[in-house]
């Protein structure tokens, strides 16, 4: 691991190899709304070790992002985080001053944003972009951080990385664009790298080098990366471990290779359906309904109302994240079963109604 | 970006040319209507008609065109051009050199201009940038609501009342505080004296700033608010950078273009505020020979002091898009 010689990440080597390097446990952070006040992210856990990916899926307003942010100490001012601790290397963030969360960003963990036109300086050359923290941070020379540059692009492999270091983000495609996006936040060697939709606004051919392009890097320097996604079909070839969010909350987390196979939780087993296939004919199957608003969650499971499993406890109890099985966790009342590949017995009382979800007493509330 | 500068050049010549043509129109327009300026040279006195005819030549103000109402008298316009070309800008009507009356003016008024500028530049930076960077904050309301204020009086009130009201008193205190010959009382003289030109163009200065800063202020503010939501600045902070690193490379550095393009249209506004505030407070500049020229009929002079204000302001546009594109690369490069 390169990043030893950088005095900031000191306790991440002490931490040893094997134990996590970025920890969540219980994250929950609220926004003050003109509706009051919505819970965008409720009891998050999950954690990251050296040199493994962890793919935060999940549709937008899941709370992915949101929780990112929270790790970062990046929230807007309408944001607070009310519970939860987010240990990096053994420290937990949260406690810290704002200045020293601050002082632990870019060198410890870094983060790769979506839009990479809006996310980069439009009047900054990409050259100092990319050296900015460790100029003003770690007082690199002008020559030297040049040559920092130069090396990065070269690493995120732009061509001709020597003339382009001077140009400006508009002068760059998506993809290079998204690139160099990478490369900054790989320039204090970070041992956390948080990649949110990486590779959402790119051409798909494109999506899949920059992806290739994040797996390379994250193995050779044995980083831990945290790759968020509402596409569950780009995980399975980059990921180790999967955490499925639904309203702020984990439903399900496992390794990549069980969660494909047999889907503890309805809502992964509904996304699961929905990625196209090559060889697929007919209707691509698609989950009906949209996820709650924070502001008005439904009773029970939130994942109820749109579930094709539902039973009536489903509407009333909420269910914990359990674990079903050695590994697997999911926050469903009927995991075994669903991860039996069945769906479970009907409702004593609606044995005889016609559709599950389709019943009168559908408690979802204000809810399509 | 050399190629955007003689593109810029080529049309502020341009732009130069049309202003002067249509000057020309409306000064010739009114002498059709209005008869001979030739008379003003006179005052009281009745002139005879040879007089008139000599001074109608001295002037220029001879040839039949200007008896032909709707005759554009293109003869006179490029006679002048040519005048004008050679650095000769003729005279007024008493005989006195117009570039000797510029020289003699000029300077005071780019006092005022520097006194105004500074002022103007350190409120609405200063006061815009903290505006924004506490947002919601009782000093934002605070800054906010005197920046209205101050727009509601109109700089020839505030300058009114500083002259009639606040000056005399501020000037004998400080008279006798701190003595005659010190600097205080001539900070506070409530007309401008030419023995000591910094000194008492000061406070006028300022108070042609403040008037203007108002809007400026709420300027930076807005466009530095849109700064902070940008995806950017939440990158660099995402690199650990310090906040004030952050605020200057990220928000003001990128909040500078809007601000530039302001200043420009301050100059403009400024020389309106120029020609009151130089009337009120008795300074000997541009707007006041300006105004004084217009009231004396004194063509010649108008239009040979409206060219050279028409010269600056083409100029200061031009520098201002110049570093515009130096700091937005997204329009060098267009």
């Amino acid at each position: 691991m390169s990043a030893v010689t950088n005095p900031g990440t000191r306790q991440a080597s002490d931490a040893g190899a094997g134990g996590p390097l970025l920890e969540v446990t219980d994250l929950a952070v609220e926004f003050r709304t003109p509706d009051g006040v919505v819970r965008a992210v409720d009891g998050l856990s999950y954690r990251v070790e050296a040199g493994r990916t962890l793919a935060i899926v999940g549709e937008s307003g899941s709370g992915k992002s949101v929780s990112s942010l929270a790790v970062l100490g990046l929230l807007p001012d309408t944001a607070r985080v009310t519970r939860g601790s987010v240990r990096l290397a053994g420290t937990d963030l949260l406690t810290l001053s704002r200045k020293a969360h601050r002082a632990r960003c870019g060198d410890q963990v870094a983060m790769v944003f979506q839009d990479a036109l809006a996310a980069l300086n439009p009047v900054h050359t990409v050259g100092y972009q990319l050296t900015e923290a460790l100029r003003a941070r770690q007082g690199l020379s002008r020559g030297d951080a040049r040559r920092r540059a130069v090396e990065l692009l070269d690493l995120v492999k732009v061509p001709n990385a020597k003339a382009r270091v001077k140009e400006y983000p508009h002068q760059f495609s998506g993809g290079m664009r998204q690139r160099v996006m990478i490369a900054s936040a790989l320039a204090m060697d970070p041992d956390v790298l948080i990649a949110d939709e990486p590779t959402t606004a790119l051409d798909v051919t494109v999506q899949a080098q920059v992806l290739r392009l994040l797996a390379e890097i994250q193995a050779e320097r044995q980083m831990g990366l945290v790759l968020i996604t509402h596409d569950l079909g780009v995980v399975a070839g980059v990921a180790d471990d999967v955490t499925v969010m639904y309203a702020g909350r984990a439903v399900e987390q496992a390794p990549v290779a069980p969660t494909y196979t047999t889907p503890a939780h309805p809502y992964t087993r509904a996304l699961l359906r929905s990625i196209p296939s090559a060889s697929g004919t007919g209707r691509l199957p698609v989950i009906p309904g949209r996820p709650p608003s924070p502001a008005a969650m439904p009773s029970g499971c939130p994942f109820h109302p749109r579930c094709d499993a539902v039973r009536d406890i489903c509407r009333t109890e909420v269910p914990p994240l359990a674990t079903p099985a050695e590994g697997r966790t999911s926050a469903c009342h009927f995991a075994e079963d669903i991860m039996a590949g069945h769906d479970p017995a009907p409702d004593a009382a609606a044995a005889d109604a016609p559709a599950p979800n389709d019943g009168p007493n559908n408690g979802g509330g204000d809810h399509e | 970006m050399g190629r955007y500068i003689v593109r810029r050049l080529a049309q502020a010549v341009g732009t130069l040319l049309l202003v002067m043509f249509v000057l020309h129109l409306l000064t010739t327009v009114a002498i059709q209507l209005n008869g001979t300026p030739a008379q003003a040279f006179f005052g009281d006195r009745v002139a005879s008609p040879a007089q008139i005819a000599s001074v109608e030549r001295r002037f220029n103000l001879d040839d039949p065109c200007f008896d032909q109402p709707g005759n554009p008298c293109l003869g006179p316009f490029v006679e002048r051009l040519g005048q004008y070309a050679r650095g000769d800008l003729g005279t007024n009507l008493r005989g006195r050199e117009v570039t000797d009356i510029v020289a003699a003016a000029a300077p005071n008024t780019l006092r005022l201009f520097s006194v105004v500028l500074v002022t103007w530049l350190a409120l609405g930076m200063l006061l815009g940038s903290a505006a924004a960077r506490w947002r919601g904050s009782p000093g934002d309301h605070g800054i906010r609501l005197s920046s209205v204020l101050i727009d509601a009086f109109p700089v020839f009130v505030l300058l009114v009342v500083y002259r009639y009201v606040v000056a005399v008193p501020l000037n004998r205190w400080s008279e006798q505080t701190f003595g005659e010959n010190s600097w205080p009382p001539y900070w506070f003289k409530p007309s401008f004296d030419p023995s000591h030109p910094w000194a008492t163009i000061v406070v006028p200065g300022i108070l042609l700033g403040l008037a203007g800063s108002a809007a400026f202020i709420r300027l930076v503010r807005a466009s530095q608010l849109e700064s902070y939501q940008g995806d950017h600045v939440r990158t660099a902070r995402s690199k650990g950078l310090g906040e004030r690193h952050v605020i200057l490379h990220h928000v003001v550095r990128n909040s500078s273009v809007p601000v530039v393009t302001a200043i420009g249209l301050a100059f403009v506004e400024g020389l309106g505020g120029a020609v009151i505030t130089e009337g009120i407070m008795n300074i000997y500049g541009i707007g006041g020979v300006l105004w004084q020229a217009v009231q004396d009929d004194d063509v010649a002079l108008v239009i040979a002091v409206v060219t050279l204000l028409t010269v600056v302001t083409v100029l200061v546009m031009i520098i201002v898009d110049i570093v515009y594109a130096l700091l937005d690369p997204r329009i060098r490069y267009e």
